[in-house]
C-alpha cells in the first residue's frame, strides 16, 4: 500500500510541475541574491543546499523555507528515473523519448558529479618561473614544512576552516599543539611605519614586529578576495613556545602584487621592496632538532608535472586599449612519462592535461607592464571536473532522441495519408 | 524499487565524496630553494649606536624596522604608550613630516608650528607637540605625539611618544629626562641589538627556574614568562615589574581577583589576607586564590606575589589549572626567593 503510494507520488508529472515550479523560484530568488551576496556567497546559500530557512532579499529577511537547489536537482532525478523504470516499454515506437529522458537524467547526474567533485584553482607564474602546482583562489592553509631528506620536504597542511573553529590542533606529525587565540577570516596589513605605530606589536615574534594586522569586514564581491590572519600560540611538550601571526597575505602572491603596486605609490620602489622582504620572509620554530617553516597561504594542490612561462603576450587592437590577444607559451615537462614540449595556451584554445584543463585567465604583460618596469605574468585557471563530458553527451541523446521522435511521427503521418 | 536504492546510495555515495576537505593533510615534495630568508627580529647593526637611562615604568622591547629602540610604557590603571627611536637620513622636509604626524592626529596640514627646545644628552632638539581634537583611540581617548628631532650629522634623529593625551601628557617629564640620558657612542658595543630584557636569556641569570618549567615568549608588557605543562593540564607563571608600588598591593590584588573572576576586596578585607615569606632583601606578600579563569571559564588558581625591591616593584603570578598551581606552589615560591636582581636590566 505504502509502496503504491510512493510509486504514485515519485512517477507523477504533479511533482515534476511542482519542482520545476520551485526551480524557477529558487533560480529568481538566488539571481536577485547576488547583488547582495555575491556570486560565490549566493552560489554555496541557495544552490548548493537541501533546504533554505529563511530569504534575505534587498537588505530585508524574509520568513520563508525553499527546497534547496540539492533537494529539487535529487527530486526531479528521483521523479525521472522512477517514471523511467516503471513506465519502461521496449519498443521502437518509444526509443526517441527513451533517449531523450536519458540525456536528462545524464545531465541532471552530470551537474551535481560537477558540483561535488570539481575543483578550480589557479597558476601564476612569471616569465621564466616553473610552477608544479595550482592555488586555491578562496582557501587558505596553514603549512609547516621541515626537511625530509636532502631534495624532499614533508609540509603538514591545516586547511584555514579548522583554524577558524579555534582552539587546539594536534597531529601525530608535529610535535607540538598549535592554539588558535585569534582567526579573522578578513584582515587587512598595516607596516608598523616608524611614524604610525601607537601600540606595541601583538606579538614580539617573526612578522608581527613590523606589521599590524586588522580584522576587516567578510567581503562578498567577485572583484576582493577575503585574505585571513591567525594569531596562533604553538606549545611544545615542555610547555609554549610563543605566540605566532600567521597571515595570508605573507604568501599570496597575488595579493602581494597588489599590495606592492600600493606601497610603491605611497613610499617608492627602494622602500616597498624593503617592507615587501620582510613581510614575506619564513617564520619558523624548532623542535627536538628538527626546524619547522610555517605560513599561511593559498591552498595548494600539487602536480605530477610541471608547467614554465616562456611568453606572455598581450596585444591590443592598433590604436586603441582594447585587448586582442592573450597568450601564454608554456614548457610542460612530465619527468614520469619524459614529455618535453611547448604548448600555448589563449582564449578558446585550453591545454588538456592529465585530467585538467588549463584556461587563460589573467595576465600582467604587453605596454603597461614593460612601462611599469613588471616582469611579464600570466594567471592560468586549472579545472579538474570529472564529468566535463557529460553535458555533452547529454545535450546530444536529448537532441537525437527528440529528432528520433519527431521523425517516427513525421514518417507515420505521411504514410498514412499516402494509404489515403 | 531496487532502482531507486541504487540511485540512494550513489547519491549518498556522491554527498560524501563532496565532503571531508577539512583534515590535517602530509604530503611530500621536491624542497623550495627559492625561499626569502627568515624573519629575525634582532636589530639594526649597521645603525648608530645609542644609550640611555631606563626611566621607571618603561620597559624596553624589540625594536621594529627602522627603529633602533622600542618602548612600552603603562601604568596600574591599563594605559599604555609606545616609545620609538627613529634614524633618518637627514634633509627630509620637517613640514612634511609634522604634517604627516598632524594628519595622523586627523588636523589639517599647517605651516605655521611653534617648537619647543628640550635637550637630547647634550644637544639641543626641537620638541613638537601635536594633539587630536577628537577623540580617535578606539572612539574614546584624545591622543598625542610628543616627537624630538635632532640633526646630528647626516642622521636626523626622532624619539616619539604616542599614546593616549591625558597619558602622554602625564609621561612628558619622564620623557624628557630620557631625552636627556640620552647620549651617543661612537663603535660601541651593539647593546642595541642584544635581546630586550624580557627574554628568557636574561631571566635565567636572575633566578633559578625549577625543573619543567619552560621560558615563553613575554610579550611586550612582562618581564619573563615560563610555562608549565603536566598531563595535559597547564599553568603560566607571569612575571612583570613596574616603578615605585605599581599602582598598589590592593590594585593589582583586585586586578587579579578579576582574571578569575572574583569580587574586589577593600583595604580591611586586604589586611586579614596575605601571609607573608623572607626574600632577599626584603619580604614577599602571597596570595591564593581559586575562581574560574576569566578568558576560558575553566576552574582555576592563581597564586600571586609582590616583592618590593629597589624603588622597584615585581610582580610575580602563577595561574592555570588547580591541580597544576598545587603542585608547582612551592617550586614558586623558592623560585622567587631564588632571585638576585642585581641581573636585572
Amino acid at each position: 500500500m505504502l509502496v503504491s503510494r510512493l510509486i504514485k507520488i515519485f512517477t507523477s508529472l504533479r511533482l515534476t510541475v511542482i519542482l520545476l515550479a520551485f526551480a524557477i523560484v529558487l533560480v529568481f530568488v538566488g539571481t536577485l541574491a547576488q547583488v547582495d551576496e555575491g556570486l560565490y556567497n549566493a552560489q554555496t546559500r541557495y544552490f548548493r543546499q537541501w533546504l533554505i530557512f529563511g530569504l534575505d532579499l534587498f537588505g530585508h529577511k524574509i520568513p520563508f523555507i525553499l527546497p534547496g537547489g540539492y533537494l529539487i536537482g535529487t527530486m526531479l532525478l528521483l521523479n525521472l528515473l522512477a517514471a523511467h523504470i516503471y513506465r519502461f516499454q521496449l519498443s521502437a515506437r518509444k526509443i526517441g523519448i527513451q533517449m531523450t529522458h536519458a540525456g536528462v537524467i545524464l545531465l541532471l547526474v552530470g551537474q551535481l558529479v560537477t558540483d561535488m567533485m570539481s575543483r578550480e584553482t589557479q597558476m601564476r607564474f612569471v616569465e621564466g618561473e616553473t610552477k608544479s602546482f595550482s592555488e586555491s583562489p578562496q582557501n587558505y592553509e596553514l603549512v609547516f614544512t621541515s626537511e625530509d631528506g636532502a631534495n624532499s620536504e614533508q609540509v603538514i597542511s591545516i586547511p584555514d576552516k579548522l583554524l577558524a573553529r579555534g582552539g587546539e590542533i594536534q597531529n601525530g606529525n608535529l610535535p607540538f599543539m598549535i592554539r588558535v587565540n585569534n582567526f579573522w577570516k578578513n584582515s587587512e596589513p598595516q607596516f608598523r611605519a616608524p611614524m604610525v605605530q601607537n601600540a606595541p606589536p601583538l606579538t614580539t615574534n617573526g612578522i608581527a614586529v613590523s606589521f599590524d594586522f586588522r580584522p576587516l569586514a567578510e567581503t562578498k564581491t567577485m572583484d576582493d578576495k577575503n585574505v585571513p590572519t591567525a594569531l596562533v600560540e604553538i606549545a611544545g611538550a615542555n610547555g609554549s613556545l610563543g605566540d605566532w601571526l600567521v597571515s595570508g597575505w605573507t604568501a599570496d602572491a597575488g595579493m602581494i602584487e597588489a599590495l606592492s603596486q600600493s606601497y610603491a605609490q605611497q613610499l617608492g620602489a627602494d622602500m616597498t621592496r624593503q617592507i615587501i622582504s620582510d613581510l614575506t620572509r619564513p617564520q619558523s620554530v624548532s623542535v627536538g632538532g628538527k626546524k619547522f617553516t610555517f605560513a599561511l597561504r593559498p591552498e595548494r594542490n600539487y602536480l605530477p608535472f610541471s608547467l614554465t612561462l616562456l611568453k606572455a603576450t598581450h596585444t591590443v587592437y592598433e590604436g586603441t586599449d582594447i585587448p586582442k590577444d592573450f597568450r601564454s607559451r608554456v614548457q610542460l615537462q612530465n619527468p614520469q612519462t619524459g614529455e618535453n614540449r611547448e604548448v600555448e595556451i589563449y582564449m578558446n584554445a585550453p591545454l588538456r592535461y592529465a585530467g585538467l584543463t588549463f584556461y587563460q585567465y589573467q595576465m600582467t604583460a604587453g605596454e603597461m607592464a614593460e612601462s611599469a618596469g613588471e616582469v611579464p605574468s600570466s594567471v592560468l585557471q586549472v579545472v579538474r571536473n570529472p564529468s566535463w563530458l557529460t553535458p555533452y553527451i547529454g545535450c546530444a541523446l536529448v537532441a537525437a532522441g527528440l529528432v528520433t521522435q519527431f521523425m517516427f511521427h513525421l514518417v507515420g503521418f505521411i504514410t498514412k495519408r499516402r494509404t489515403k | 524499487m531496487r532502482g531507486l536504492r541504487s540511485i540512494a546510495i550513489l547519491l549518498t555515495a556522491l554527498t560524501l565524496a563532496g565532503c571531508g576537505r577539512e583534515e590535517v593533510k602530509i604530503y611530500h615534495v621536491p624542497k623550495d630553494d627559492s625561499a626569502a630568508p627568515e624573519q629575525n627580529s634582532a636589530a639594526h647593526p649597521q645603525q648608530p649606536q645609542l644609550q640611555w637611562a631606563l626611566p621607571d615604568g618603561w620597559q624596553e622591547i624589540a625594536p621594529s624596522q627602522m627603529r633602533v629602540a622600542s618602548f612600552a610604557v603603562t601604568n596600574a590603571s591599563g594605559s599604555s604608550a609606545d616609545v620609538g627611536v627613529i634614524p633618518l637620513p637627514a634633509g627630509e622636509n620637517e613640514i612634511d613630516l609634522i604634517n604627516m604626524w598632524r594628519d595622523q592626529m586627523q588636523l589639517p596640514p599647517t605651516t605655521n608650528f611653534n617648537p619647543e627646545t628640550v635637550s637630547v644628552g647634550s644637544d639641543s632638539a626641537k620638541l613638537f607637540d601635536i594633539a587630536s581634537d577628537a577623540a580617535i583611540i578606539d572612539g574614546k581617548f584624545r591622543a598625542r605625539i610628543l616627537v624630538a628631532m635632532l640633526t646630528r650629522g647626516p642622521t636626523s634623529w626622532f624619539f616619539k611618544l604616542t599614546g593616549e593625551d591625558s597619558f602622554v601628557t602625564s609621561q612628558k617629564q619622564t620623557f624628557l629626562q630620557f631625552l636627556k640620558s640620552v647620549s651617543f657612542v661612537e663603535n660601541a658595543p651593539a647593546q642595541i641589538a642584544a635581546a630586550p630584557a624580557a627574554q628568557n636569556e636574561t631571566g635565567k641569570s636572575i633566578w633559578t627556574i625549577p625543573s619543567g618549567w619552560q621560558p615563553a615568549d613575554p610579550g611586550a608588557m612582562l618581564f619573563a614568562k615560563f610555562s608549565i605543562s603536566s598531563g595535559g593540564a597547564k599553568a603560566d607563571v607571569n612575571i612583570s615589574s613596574l616603578a615605585g608600588d605599581g599602582g598598589g598591593l590592593l590594585a593589582n590584588v583586585n586586578r587579579w581577583r578579576g582574571q578569575l573572576g572574583l569580587n574586589s576586596l577593600n583595604e580591611m578585607e586586604l589586611d586579614h589576607l596575605p601571609p607573608t615569606a623572607d626574600v632577599p632583601g626584603g619580604q614577599l606578600t602571597l596570595v591564593d586564590f581559586t575562581g574560574a579563569d576569566s578568558k576560558t571559564g575553566k576552574p582555576a588558581e592563581l597564586v600571586g606575589a609582590v616583592v618590593p625591591q629597589n624603588g622597584q616593584t615585581w610582580f610575580y603570578k602563577l595561574m592555570g589549572d588547580v591541580a597544576v598551581v598545587g603542585q608547582q606552589k612551592d617550586a614558586f615560591i623558592k623560585f622567587i626567593q631564588s632571585a638576585d636582581y642585581t641581573n636585572a636590566r
